[in-house]
C-alpha cells in the first residue's frame, strides 16, 4: 500500500469529516438540551443553502460569499427559534403528554413540509452557486477550492462554538441545562428561553453548513437528504447528547468513507457509514461517548 | 357475539358496501382503491406497533420492500410457485424483524427510531447497489398474481387481505396481549413491575406488525408487476405516519379511515403533487399540536356533543406545571 496515496485519502477523509461535523453538531446540541431529535435538520441545511444562493445571485455577488454565510445563519437562527416556540415548546409546559412520539411526528412532518415547500417555491431544479475559490493544494494533494474554503469555514465555526460553550456564561448555562434540567431552574435560568435559543443555534449551525457546502452539494430541494443521513449516522456513533463525540465520530466516518471508497469499492459509499455504525453499536450500544441509560 | 349489535352490523354494512363498490367504479378507481387497501394494511400494522405498543418504528415500509423482493427473487431464481413465494416473503420478514427487534428493543425508544431508520436506509441502498442480483434501480418484473392487469380481482384480493389484517389486529388487541401492549405503552417500568415480560411482548408486536407489512408488500409486488427501491424511500414511511395520525392514532378504525380517505383525497388532487403533501403535513402538525386524536377524536367529540348537548371537560385538580 502506497503511503503517499494512503495519506492523501486520509487527508481527504478528514476534510469530509469536518464538513459533516457542522450538521451533526446541531442535532446533538439540540438533543442535549431538549432530549428531542430534530428530524428536519437536513431541511434547515437546505434552507441555508437556498438563502445563500439567493443572496449571492441577487444581493451580494460572489466575491463576498462569506457575508452570505453569516446572514443566512442569522436568518435561520430566528426561524429556528420561532419554530421551537410554536411547535416544540408545548412539550415542556404540560400540554402534550406523549413527548417522544409528538416530537418525532412533528419534526418528520416539518421535514416533509419544508422539502415540498422548496419544490413548490423554487421548482425542481438544481441551482449551481458560483465557486468560492479556485482549486488549491494541500501539500501534494490537489483540492477543490470550495472544499478548502468550506474546511476553513467549518474550523472557524467549530472554534467559535467551542469558545462560546466553554468560556462564555451562556455557554456554561447551556452545559448546565444539558446536565440537569430541573436543577438549573433553581439557579435562576429560564429554561424555556434557553430551549428556543438552543434550537436556534442548532439550526443556525446547520444552515451555516448548508451555506458553506452549497457549491459542493449544489442547491436543490433534496440536498438536505445526504447531510441528514450522515448526521444521524454520526450522532448514533457518537452517542446522543455528546459534543466531543460528534467530532470523533464525524472524523471516523469521513475517514472510513474515504478509505473504503478508495480501497474497496467507490459505489458502496453509503454502506461504509452504516457498517461503521453497526460495528460501533455492537461494541458500545449507546455510542462511543453516550451516557449509559438505565433500561426501563 | 350478537349479530344485531349496532357496531357489528355497521361494520358488516361497510363490508357489503366495499364488496359492491367496484361495480360502480371505472377501472382506474378500482386500482386506486386496491392501493388504498394496501396502505390500510400498512397503516393498521404500524398503528399496532406505534400507536398501541408505543414503539416508534421508522422502518415499516422496508419490511414491505423485503417481502416484495424476497417473493419475487425466490420465484424468479428458484422457480417456486406463487403462493410459496408470498409465504417465503412473509416468513423472511418475520425472521428479520425478530432479529432486529431482539437487538434493538432492549434500549430506549428513541434508539428504536434511529436504528430502524438506519436499517431502512441500509436495505434500500443495498438493493440499489447490488443490481446484478436485485435489478437495482431498474426494478424487477414480478409475476402477476392473476395473470391479468385488470384491477378487478386485485381489488377483492387486497380487500380480503386487509379484512384479515384488521380482524387479526382487533383480535390481538381484545385479548390479554392487547392489555400487555397498552401497558407497555403507558408506562413500561410499571408494566414490568406488574409482571409483563416487556421485551418479549415488544418483540412479538414488532414481529406481527412487520409480518403483516411483509405480506402486504409481497401481494403488492405481485399486483403491480414491477418492484423497485422507490418502495423503500422515506416518503412511503411519512405517508404511513400521515395516514395514521390523521385517522386517529390509538383506535381500531382510525388507520383504516385515514388511509382510505387520505388516499382518495390524494388521488383527487393528483395534479398538485407538492401542494397536497404540503397541506397534508401541515394538517398532521396541526393535529398533533392541538387535537391529538385525528378524525376519530373528531367523531367522538361530535357524538359526545350530540349526546350531552355540550362538552363537559373534567377540571384538573391543580394547575399543570412543567414536567421533567
Amino acid at each position: 500500500m502506497d503511503l503517499h496515496l494512503f495519506s492523501q485519502f486520509l487527508v481527504a477523509g478528514i476534510i469530509m469529516g469536518i464538513l459533516y461535523c457542522l450538521m451533526s453538531l446541531g442535532i446533538n446540541f439540540i438533543y442535549g438540551i431538549m432530549k428531542v431529535i430534530n428530524w428536519s435538520m437536513g431541511e434547515f441545511f437546505m434552507i441555508g443553502a437556498y438563502v445563500q444562493y439567493l443572496l449571492i445571485i441577487y444581493f451580494i455577488g460572489s466575491r463576498y460569499w462569506y457575508i452570505g454565510v453569516v446572514i443566512s445563519a442569522f436568518c435561520v437562527f430566528f426561524l429556528g427559534a420561532l419554530v421551537q416556540r410554536i411547535l416544540i415548546k408545548p412539550m415542556f409546559v404540560g400540554i402534550i403528554e406523549e413527548k417522544m412520539e409528538y416530537a418525532t411526528i412533528v419534526t418528520i412532518s416539518m421535514a416533509i413540509f419544508l422539502r415540498n415547500l422548496a419544490v413548490l417555491i423554487g421548482g425542481p431544479y438544481i441551482y449551481t452557486p458560483p465557486d468560492y475559490a479556485s482549486p488549491t493544494h494541500i501539500g501534494p494533494l490537489p483540492l477543490s477550492g470550495n472544499r478548502f474554503v468550506a474546511l476553513i469555514g467549518a474550523l472557524i465555526l467549530l472554534a467559535l462554538f467551542y469558545y462560546f460553550m466553554k468560556r462564555t456564561w451562556i455557554g456554561k448555562a447551556f452545559q448546565a441545562v444539558a446536565q440537569n434540567r430541573s436543577g438549573v431552574q433553581t439557579a435562576g435560568i429560564n429554561v424555556l428561553k434557553f430551549d428556543a435559543i438552543a434550537f436556534g443555534i442548532g439550526t443556525a449551525l446547520a444552515a451555516a453548513g448548508g451555506a458553506l457546502l452549497a457549491p459542493i452539494f449544489l442547491v436543490h430541494p433534496m440536498c438536505g437528504l445526504i447531510p441528514t443521513i450522515r448526521g444521524f449516522e454520526i450522532i448514533v456513533i457518537a452517542g446522543l447528547g455528546s459534543i466531543p463525540g460528534v467530532l470523533v465520530a464525524s472524523l471516523s466516518l469521513g475517514i472510513a468513507e474515504s478509505l473504503g471508497s478508495a480501497f474497496i469499492n467507490p459505489s458502496f459509499l453509503d454502506i461504509y457509514g452504516f457498517v461503521l455504525l453497526i460495528l460501533v453499536l455492537l461494541i458500545k450500544p449507546f455510542g462511543l461517548f453516550g451516557k449509559e441509560e438505565r433500561m426501563a | 357475539m350478537q349479530i344485531f349489535n349496532l357496531k357489528f352490523s355497521g361494520l358488516l354494512l361497510l363490508l357489503l358496501v366495499a364488496i359492491f363498490l367496484p361495480f360502480l367504479m371505472t377501472d382506474y378507481w378500482r386500482y386506486v382503491f386496491s392501493i388504498a387497501y394496501y396502505y390500510t394494511i400498512m397503516a393498521a400494522s404500524w398503528n399496532l406497533l406505534g400507536g398501541y405498543t408505543g414503539q416508534f418504528s421508522l422502518g415499516h415500509h422496508t419490511f414491505a420492500l423485503i417481502g416484495a423482493y424476497t417473493s419475487t427473487l425466490m420465484i424468479l431464481k428458484a422457480g417456486i410457485p406463487l403462493w410459496m413465494g408470498i409465504l417465503s416473503g412473509t416468513i423472511l420478514t418475520i425472521i428479520v424483524s425478530f432479529v432486529l427487534g431482539f437487538l434493538c428493543l432492549r434500549v430506549r425508544g428513541i434508539y428504536l427510531a434511529l436504528i430502524t431508520w438506519a436499517f431502512a436506509e441500509v436495505v434500500r441502498v443495498y438493493i440499489r447497489m447490488d443490481y446484478v442480483f436485485t435489478g437495482g434501480d431498474r426494478g424487477l418484473f414480478a409475476p402477476l398474481f392473476f395473470g391479468t392487469t385488470k384491477p378487478l380481482p386485485y381489488y377483492y384480493l387486497f380487500l380480503g387481505v386487509s379484512v384479515f389484517a384488521i380482524i387479526l389486529i382487533a383480535a390481538i388487541m381484545r385479548s390479554r396481549i392487547g392489555y400487555y401492549f397498552r401497558a407497555i405503552r403507558n408506562d413500561e417500568v410499571a408494566a414490568r413491575a406488574m409482571g409483563v415480560n416487556t421485551v418479549r411482548w415488544k418483540v412479538f408486536a414488532f414481529m406481527v406488525a412487520s409480518g403483516l407489512a411483509g405480506l402486504a408488500g409481497a401481494f403488492y409486488g405481485h399486483s403491480i408487476g414491477l418492484i423497485s427501491p422507490v418502495l423503500g424511500e422515506f416518503n412511503e414511511m411519512a405517508m404511513i405516519i400521515i395516514f395514521v395520525v390523521i385517522g386517529g392514532m390509538r383506535t381500531q378504525a382510525g388507520p383504516v379511515l385515514g388511509a382510505i380517505s387520505i388516499r382518495y383525497l390524494m388521488d383527487l388532487l393528483r395534479e398538485w403533487s407538492e401542494i397536497r403533501i404540503i397541506i397534508l403535513s401541515a394538517i398532521v402538525i396541526i393535529i398533533m399540536r392541538f387535537f391529538n386524536g385525528g378524525l376519530m377524536e373528531l367523531f367522538k367529540r361530535a357524538k359526545q356533543w350530540v349526546q350531552q348537548k355540550g362538552i363537559k371537560e373534567p377540571v384538573p385538580a391543580y394547575p399543570q406545571i412543567d414536567q421533567k
